[in-house]
């Protein structure tokens, strides 16, 4: 059973809110609030998976009953539901939230939101390292990256196209942005899956606002850990995220999953980051561990963790509000076994590339590639090799270099 | 230089005395010598001569005195002439100045002489009215061809003649090939002494740009307060959607199930009347009761309706008074039922003041129609209402949950409609009482208010609609504010 408190300070709309989630009674206990301080004390007394609350309540706001929350109970999912559209009144939220649902919300909205929320946490049942996640509002950024975005945004002539360029290159930037973007907090409509078209959308001033007022970004200072070599973490990353996108085109996937493709690419090893960035120490035991027992890394992880880089850099997406092809394509990366729908997607396409890229890494000692045939036949690929020989040919021309240009199509 | 004649005359003639007397002296020296020559012995003679020598020296002396005297008459005589030239050469440059200045001046100048008849009509008077000098000079001012409110003007022109005083009208309509055009006019008489009157100068200004740029930026602050209110209307909109359309699905999903359960009623009918056995029947209706939860159902139904009209209503009521609010604004004053705009406001801006404060009413109903701008007066209250709520906000703090209280209250009070707005906020300190009208003065943080709302809302009340704005506060314990509006609309005039 999950739980759900919901706060608002219209009862009406809890009423609604009540009568039209009633049929998810079954698998869903609901609880309802009209105040920032009775929603505390219901907090208090249970546990639950996840918080939805209004943004705007007399007395204790969202913003704040949000940040109490993230402090007294992290693994709590926060979400927002919201009729604010002062955009003001908006960034100063983004801090604590996970995911923004803008008021008037279709149920079937509503429901779907929540139950992925719920999905995703099967992906992680390890309760402290889902606290550690759900407490992450930011992800550190390649130092030379975030200094040449804070020198882009201040400079006079400073330029949307460029700012897109390097939010783009960047894990951490390109995975808030996008979170930001698709969590219905400026009322974008679509789903957005190009950080650059993010960065476009939002516009110059916004970008602003968010990168040197609310500092959504920050510079990464960890010292440089060995089989998570950062800049190698970076160049590998922007590759594979090309070489996805090729395999998706190949492999004639719909527009929508060819840019899911080339996202997961890009974001497929962020746990990694996160476990740089939050856990050194669980990160120098599983490096001990690879290198003692010779196995390969995501090996070594679930040793020490119980879980794999991929697990944890889905959760924190799923929770972010990342579409479930995202979520799973990154989740399976190493194992596409595992994954509850083996149809040929995202996940496909960003496999096939992390495994050809693979051979290009240097924490590979062996320089051989084992394909998962079982999954590949299941979603109804036989000849790989004829696929990856018209495939890598783009990305291998110019590594980053070839990439970039392509960042703007 | 009738002057420097006569003197030049008498120089002449003593001149002309002294070659005389010269000549006089001459011939007497030499008959002076020839007698001494003559007679050996002459005492007498010399006698004679040195008394004459004498009177010859004393002549002379006498004349060339004269001569210097002359001199210097002459002298001054230049000097003179020299400064009337320079004076004339003053006069005259002093003359081109002011010809300079005068067509220089960029507005309308029309003189009139004391029969009427135009003197002058300069350049800017050709550019604004688009008439030539040429055309116009010497005719009778009452029949220049400019196209304006002639009878108005002309009657103006009459009073000013007649009375000698001047005269202002602001807001002169004219007309002219490609656009009309506005005026402020002053129509003053020259005096040449007290009672001596000469004329008129007739000074025009053409404020059609002005005018144009005035309603713009009033249609502008009209946005721009509508841009505020935008963001906290769409949140009183979205909240009500949020449950109707919740209550929508689910009386749509109860529907169905009552439909499930209303079909095995009916077969239920059937069974009854055709006799049949029906424990089975009304086995799977107890059971088909229990799976939909009918008594939720039942309860929840008539709920779901009642709070669906209800959030209708309040779509429906910010979205009349939304239009009403900002309702098109005429430049011109008309009735305007100011309770109706007091309530339309407080329900615009309810996103502005409902966390923080309640608002009550106390409206005078036998308040008549108030002529007034709308939009304007509208603007007014809304700046006075988000001040009451902001100086509620400071006092009670944020995360308090205690509100204050804003009391709006209208009265008629003689020739005049009174609005007074009340709140128990922080209240104004002391120090900055006298400042609070004046433009950019503003004690909010930055980006909360630009500091114009109350100059605005004194510049509409007392300029614009020649009322008064008043207020009285006490530190800590709140402030009114009170707007005076005439019942009657004032012609302005000088």
């Amino acid at each position: 059973m999950r739980r759900i408190l919901f706060v608002d300070d219209e009862p009406m709309v809890l009423d609604g809110l009540r009568r039209t989630l009633r049929t998810m009674g079954k698998e869903w206990q609901m609880e309802y609030a009209t105040s920032g301080r009775e929603a505390l004390e219901i907090l208090a007394a249970r546990v639950f998976d996840v918080l939805v609350t209004d943004m705007r309540m007399p007395g204790m706001d969202g913003c704040q009953l949000l940040n109490h929350v993230r402090e007294l109970y992290p693994h709590t999912v926060r979400i927002i539901l919201s009729g604010q559209s002062d955009k003001e009144e908006l960034l100063k939220s983004i801090e604590p939230v996970h995911l923004y649902l803008s008021k008037p919300c279709d149920a079937e909205i509503l429901k779907a939101t929540l139950a992925r929320t719920f999905a995703v946490r099967h992906l992680l049942e390890n309760d402290s390292l889902a606290e550690v996640i759900s407490k992450i509002q930011s992800l550190p950024s390649l130092p030379s990256l975030y200094y040449e975005i804070i020198d882009e945004i201040r400079s006079a002539d400073g330029s949307l196209a460029r700012v897109g360029d390097i939010i783009s290159k960047d894990l951490g930037m390109s995975a808030k942005i996008l979170q930001l973007v698709n969590s219905s907090f400026f009322g974008l409509a679509t789903h957005i899956s190009s950080p650059a078209k993010a960065v476009s959308l939002l516009g110059l001033e916004t970008i602003k606002a968010l990168v040197l007022g609310i500092k959504i970004f920050s510079g990464f200072s960890s010292s440089d850990l060995p089989c998570y070599s950062i800049a190698t973490l970076w160049d590998h990353s922007l590759a594979t995220a090309c070489l996805a996108r090729e395999i998706a085109r190949h492999l004639n996937l719909t527009q929508d999953e060819i840019e899911d493709s080339f996202l997961a690419g890009l974001l497929h090893d962020i746990g990694k980051l996160i476990l740089l960035d939050r856990l050194p120490e669980a990160c120098g035991k599983i490096a001990e561990v690879a290198s003692s027992t010779e196995c390969p890394v995501s090996q070594a992880e679930k040793k020490v963790l119980g879980t794999t880089h991929g697990r944890i850099g889905a959760y924190l997406l799923g929770i972010w509000g990342f579409s479930e092809s995202v979520v799973n394509a990154v989740a399976f990366h190493h194992c596409p076994g595992e994954c509850p729908n083996d149809a040929l997607s995202a996940l496909t396409a960003v496999y096939l590339a992390n495994q050809c890229q693979g051979k290009n890494d240097p924490g590979n000692i062996n320089k051989t590639v084992n394909f998962d045939l079982d999954y590949l036949s299941k979603s109804g690929i036989d000849r790989i090799e004829e696929l990856l020989l018209t495939c890598s040919d783009p990305c291998r021309l110019g590594e980053n270099g070839g990439c970039e240009d392509s960042f703007r199509r | 230089m009738n002057r420097v004649e006569e003197l030049e005359n008498r120089v002449k003639v003593l001149e002309s005395k002294l070659h005389k007397e010269e000549k006089v002296r001459r011939v007497l020296m030499d008959r002076v010598e020839n007698s001494v020559a003559s007679t050996g012995n002459s005492f007498g003679l010399f006698e004679n001569n040195v008394l004459l020598q004498k009177n010859v020296e004393q002549r002379t002396r006498e004349l060339k005195s004269l001569l210097m005297e002359k001199e210097e008459v002459n002298r001054k005589l230049l000097h003179e002439i020299e400064e009337r030239g320079k004076a004339e050469i003053e006069v005259s440059s002093a003359h081109r100045k002011i010809e300079a200045l005068v067509s220089s001046i960029p507005l309308i100048m029309i003189e009139v002489s004391n029969e009427g008849i135009i003197k002058r009509w300069n350049a800017v008077a050709e550019k604004v009215f688009q008439i030539e000098s040429s055309e116009v000079l010497g005719m009778e001012i009452y029949k220049c061809p400019i196209r304006w409110d002639k009878d108005k003007i002309n009657e103006l022109l009459r009073r000013c003649c007649s009375e000698g005083i001047a005269m202002t009208l602001k807001a002169v309509k004219f007309a002219r090939t490609n656009t009309d055009g506005v005026l402020d006019l002053t129509i003053s008489p020259i005096m040449e002494s007290s009672l001596n009157f000469s004329g008129l100068i007739i000074l025009g200004a053409d404020t059609t740009e002005h005018v144009l740029l005035e309603r713009q930026l009033a249609q502008a602050q009209k946005l721009e307060s509508i841009g505020q209110l935008a963001a906290g209307i769409a949140h009183e909109i979205n909240t009500p959607a949020q449950f109707v359309g919740d209550n929508a699905r689910f009386l749509d999903e109860s529907f169905g199930d009552l439909e499930r359960i209303l079909l095995l009623h009916d077969r239920l009918l059937d069974s009854l009347k055709a006799g049949s056995p029906t424990d089975d029947l009304v086995k799977s209706i107890e059971e088909m009761e229990n799976e939909i939860d009918l008594d939720f159902i039942r309860k929840d139904i008539p709920n779901a309706i009642k709070q669906s009209i209800e959030g209708i209503g309040r779509i429906n009521k910010i979205v009349r008074s939304m239009k009403e609010f900002s309702h098109p604004g005429t430049d011109e004053k008309t009735g305007v039922d100011i309770n109706r705009a007091i309530e339309n406001t407080i329900n615009v801006a309810r996103n502005e003041w409902k966390y923080v404060a309640e608002v009550a009413t106390d409206l005078d109903t036998g308040m008549p129609l108030v002529p007034c701008l709308p939009g304007e007066i509208n603007q007014v209250i809304l700046n006075m209402l988000i001040n009451a709520a902001h100086a509620i906000a400071e006092k009670f703090g944020k995360a308090s949950g205690s509100k204050g209280v804003i009391t709006i209250a209208t009265r008629l009070n003689g020739e005049f409609a009174e609005i007074s707005i009340k709140d128990n906020g922080a209240g104004i300190p002391e120090e900055i009482r006298s400042r609070i009208f004046d433009p950019f003065f503003t004690t909010k943080e930055v980006g909360r208010g630009t500091g114009q709302g109350l100059a605005i809302s004194h510049s509409v009340i007392v300029g614009k609609h020649g009322g008064a704005i008043t207020f009285e506060s006490e530190v800590g314990q709140g402030a009114i504010f009170v707007l005076k509006l005439p019942l009657r609309d004032g012609m302005e005039s000088s």
